[in-house]
């Protein structure tokens, strides 16, 4: 049998959907009448199983999973783990330093800018939008280490 | 005192150079937190409300007001030129809009958004002024049932084509990214080897000219541009010429209307939900409507104009009952009772002048939004020229930002960023991730209301059936429901279609 991509979507679906089944155990599911905390998510988890259950019988006209394009997954992995370096770093660094180094490294890391070119850009842009944020507007950003 | 007195005293308040100048600050505050992906009308309003604390009541109340109905000019700036919506309410801009701009007619697209935002904004604030009190009165009638009922009827909208939201903005950022390195990657491997490195494309650029970052038509890899040969003709794309101009006041004027019962009606996401259902009307009635997701002006018109009516319609409840329909009338209540000054019936006849000037400052502030939009199309076009490179790195520090802004909480960017990741996968199995956002959107109100309603009518179903209103619109849901099963059915009984598909099954064999 060929593995199509809706065998795999459906299937996150039914795990999800158990998923929130587990997570919801302990809820009342109540009355009709008076439905307690546990009816709706029980009631939306059976549907997304049920849905799940219906993508992957109907998989047959999906694409299969071989098919699909894979080629960007690392670049999408590598700004992904920036971005969630960036907000760990967020709190103790700042707005500024977090941001100057999240844009150097999206442009001259992730996207091989020149290395200048990244660096004005970076700061530039942090530049300005502290002033904009924090001088203009007055509204105080993420102080971190740098005090301000 | 009449209206026509009441409005002119508002006038000779709104018209004071230094309240002009915060109605103009608002406005362009506003139009910029409409630009930016990630920052919505709420977190501008917010981050911005202690700096209204020095200024007097009507000050503050106009330019946060400003930034508020600002942001729906805004929103669809990047809607139709990323396909990224500056705030929810532009969702169902980014169908047609980012397809018009795909098609090199950016430009006509936000000039279509600004004047239809310009007409449904200025016919909201007549409305505002000339009927909020029975408007307003019907708005009470709306109990948990009817808003049930109302939530009830949604089924129909996700059966539109509905693209990408403001929840996927980081996939969005994330993918195109990603396609965008995949292509330059391809790209390379497409020219010669001693040409792949950078500095020896520059150099046979400056030889040949080819790649330029200006000249995206000719070389969308280098200008990081997402649409390859359609951004050249969108910065070339000339304003809509007049008739086109004038054929869209019809769309605007349904989108008005279609406005008005949700922007009333509907607490919190009025100007969301009035978009959504100005699309579905406006594809229900139009004459070509397998033109709408292919860049149908309509498609941007309506939802547009929509947006803006709802967004001035939210005024209403706020100033003449006191009552938040939402998080940003919620703050703006706030930013009155900090100066002193409750809202509610109180207000017109308590403060005139900063109730009927806080009016009158809205149809300036309309008109200034239309004179900063429509110059600034082109400089918005122009934003395409900008690498992608350049662009999603902004993309992501405003997200971080915006989100972490709103309640100073590091969780909430964690879990925009999961969501980044999920409506990465998302499309990349080919998933619509707008009826997902669709259900987080609607869900807990959802659930509320019938929670309430059940407790009022003692566990009683009928309830739903009993309201005039919710009946009416209990109805409206099982017409919609029963008219997409027969769209269904007629499509598959077409004899036309299976003629088609026959034809087309024998000439794939006979090509083979």
């Amino acid at each position: 049998m060929t593995l199509r991509t809706d065998h795999i979507a459906g299937g996150v679906f039914v795990a999800l959907g158990l998923a929130v089944l587990a997570l919801s155990g302990d809820l009342p599911v109540g009355t009709l009448s008076f439905p307690g905390a546990g009816m709706m998510p029980k009631l939306v988890a059976g549907l997304m199983i049920l849905f799940g259950l219906l993508i992957i019988v109907r998989a047959g006209e999906s694409a299969p999973l071989a098919s699909l394009p894979w080629g960007d997954l690392t670049h999408a992995a590598r700004i992904v783990a920036i971005t969630a370096v960036a907000i760990a770093l967020y709190q103790p660094l700042g707005f500024v330093v977090t941001m100057v180094l999240l844009l150097f490294t999206l442009t001259f890391g992730a996207e091989r800018r020149p290395l200048f070119a990244a660096a004005a850009f970076s700061v530039g842009v942090v530049a300005l939008t502290y002033l904009l944020f924090a001088v203009v507007l007055k509204t105080p950003l993420e102080p971190g280490i740098l005090g301000f | 005192m009449g209206t026509v007195e009441s409005l002119l005293l508002g006038f000779s308040v709104a018209l004071q150079p230094d309240v002009l100048w915060y109605a103009f600050l608002g406005c362009l505050v506003g139009t910029i937190v409409g630009v930016l992906p990630g920052i919505g009308p709420l977190s501008g309003i917010s981050i911005l409300l202690p700096a209204t604390f020095g200024l007097d009541t009507t000050k503050s109340v106009v330019m946060l007001a400003g930034i508020y109905y600002g942001s729906q000019y805004g929103g669809s700036t990047t809607s139709i030129l990323m396909r990224i919506p500056g705030e929810a309410a532009s969702v169902m801009t980014c169908i047609d809009g980012y397809a018009m701009a795909q098609k090199g007619r950016a430009g006509a697209a936000l000039c279509i958004a600004a004047v239809g935002s310009w007409i449904a904004g200025t016919f909201g604030v007549i409305m505002l002024t000339l009927i909020a009190p029975p408007l307003a009165t019907f708005a009470l009638r709306f109990g948990p049932p009817e808003y049930t009922a109302l939530l009830d009827a949604r089924p129909g909208v996700p059966r539109l084509h509905v693209v990408d939201l403001a929840a996927a903005h980081l996939a969005d950022g994330v993918l195109r990214a990603s396609a965008r390195h995949h292509r330059h990657r391809q790209h390379d491997r497409t020219l010669p080897v001693f040409l792949r490195h950078p500095r020896a494309r520059r150099r046979h650029r400056h030889r040949t000219g080819r790649g330029r970052p200006v000249r995206p038509g000719r070389d969308p890899v280098d200008a990081g541009c997402e649409h390859g040969p359609q951004c050249h003709r969108a910065e070339a794309a000339p304003a809509p010429a007049q008739p086109a101009g004038m054929a869209r006041v019809g769309h605007a004027d349904r989108a008005r209307f279609a406005s008005r019962l949700p922007g009333r009606a509907h607490p919190g996401s009025a100007h969301i939900i009035s978009s959504f259902l100005s699309y579905a009307l406006e594809r229900r009635l139009s004459k070509h409507p397998e033109q709408f997701g292919k860049g149908a002006v309509a498609g941007v018109a309506g939802p547009e104009s929509a947006n803006n009516a709802a967004s001035t319609g939210a005024f209403v409840p706020m100033l003449a009952l006191g009552l938040p329909t939402g998080p940003i009338t919620a703050v703006l209540i706030a930013a009155l009772m900090i100066h002193g000054v409750p809202p509610g019936p109180t207000l017109v006849n308590e403060h005139p002048n900063i109730f009927w000037g806080f009016v009158a400052s809205m149809y300036v502030g309309n008109l200034m939004l239309l004179a900063l939009n429509l110059p600034l199309v082109g400089i918005f076009v122009n934003v395409l020229r900008i690498p992608y490179a350049y662009l999603y790195p902004l993309v992501i520090m405003f997200c971080i930002v915006g989100v972490y802004e709103v309640n100073h909480s590091i969780v909430d960017v964690w879990i925009m960023l999961i969501m980044g990741v999920v409506g990465y996968g998302l499309r990349k199995f080919g998933l619509d991730p707008a009826p997902l956002v669709l259900g987080l959107v609607i869900a807990p109100t959802f659930e509320m209301s019938l929670r309430q309603s059940l407790i009022m009518s003692n566990g009683n179903w009928t309830i739903f059936v009993q309201r005039p209103i919710a009946a009416v619109l209990i109805a409206v849901c099982a017409l919609l429901l029963a008219l997409a099963a027969l769209s269904v059915i007629r499509a598959r009984k077409d004899w036309r279609s299976k003629l088609a598909e026959a034809e087309s099954g024998e000439g794939a064999k006979a090509r083979i």
